[in-house]
């Protein structure tokens, strides 16, 4: 897995490439966790995500529950086909947020 | 669902870790593309085996760092798929082997869901030996 980030104003985008599993799940919650505790509104731009696991779901779920409790949010974008049906099969789709 | 080959036998030995993971996606596309099934089903199929892999990573060792070699054995015949999983960990108990509810939200739990949802059945073995625990998943491709 490799990743970008972008800052505009209060919204960081994470763009995300390669397959997440367990074995790189700690390095993106490193990625993703100091954004939203620095309260920015986090943007996961998924497109380049070719694979993901119930590891990979973890890390949403957690990132979604931390930015809510922190009110902020994480959107989920651009979320290619493999990633959005894993994302169904987990039944998460209303509760995240997909843009 | 017409399978191109009839008979398929391939096995192959990962570190338990889950760095092999990668690997053991690798080993599972290699022989999916042998098989006459649409890619969403072969991409079901590997994800059901990666997290059956993750599994004895994340629970029969625990996590540990071991040399220890899990097997996974796939085989076709006539259309119906059986991946085998041997393992030398904690011997795993069917009872305590359950998903979390899916209207519970919270991260973990999930792989052993998303297994069940795409096989047909899973079994809990005791490994003959010198394996502790052997998981059989099955699905039937014709249907």
């Amino acid at each position: 897995m490799s990743y970008k980030v972008t800052e505009e104003g209060n919204i960081s985008t994470v763009h995300l490439d390669g397959e997440i599993d367990m074995d790189v799940t700690e390095k993106a919650k490193e990625i993703i966790m100091p954004l939203i505790e620095a309260k920015k509104e986090v943007h996961l731009n998924l497109k380049e995500v070719q694979y993901m696991d119930s590891s990979g779901i973890s890390v949403l779920i957690e990132s979604h529950q931390k930015a809510t409790e922190l009110g902020t949010k994480v959107v989920l974008k651009e979320i290619s086909k493999s990633v959005l049906k894993v994302i169904m099969m987990a039944k998460l789709e209303q509760i995240l947020n997909l843009d | 669902m017409n399978v191109a080959i009839k008979s398929i036998t391939e096995q192959r030995d990962f570190v338990v870790s889950s760095s092999s993971l990668k690997e053991v996606r690798s080993f599972s596309r290699e022989v999916f593309e042998k098989v006459n099934i649409n890619q969403d089903l072969k991409d079901e199929l590997v994800l059901a085996i990666a997290e059956a892999a993750q599994n004895i990573v994340k629970h029969a060792y625990q996590g540990e760092d071991t040399d220890d070699k899990m097997e996974i054995k796939i085989s076709l015949e006539n259309g119906q798929l059986e991946i085998g999983f041997f393992d030398k960990g904690r011997p795993v108990e069917e009872k305590n082997v359950r998903h979390r509810k899916i209207d519970d939200i919270k991260p973990g739990g999930l792989g052993t869901f998303f297994i069940q949802q795409i096989m047909d059945a899973v079994v809990f073995k005791e490994g003959e030996k010198p394996w502790i625990n052997h998981l059989v998943l099955t699905k039937n491709l014709n249907a």
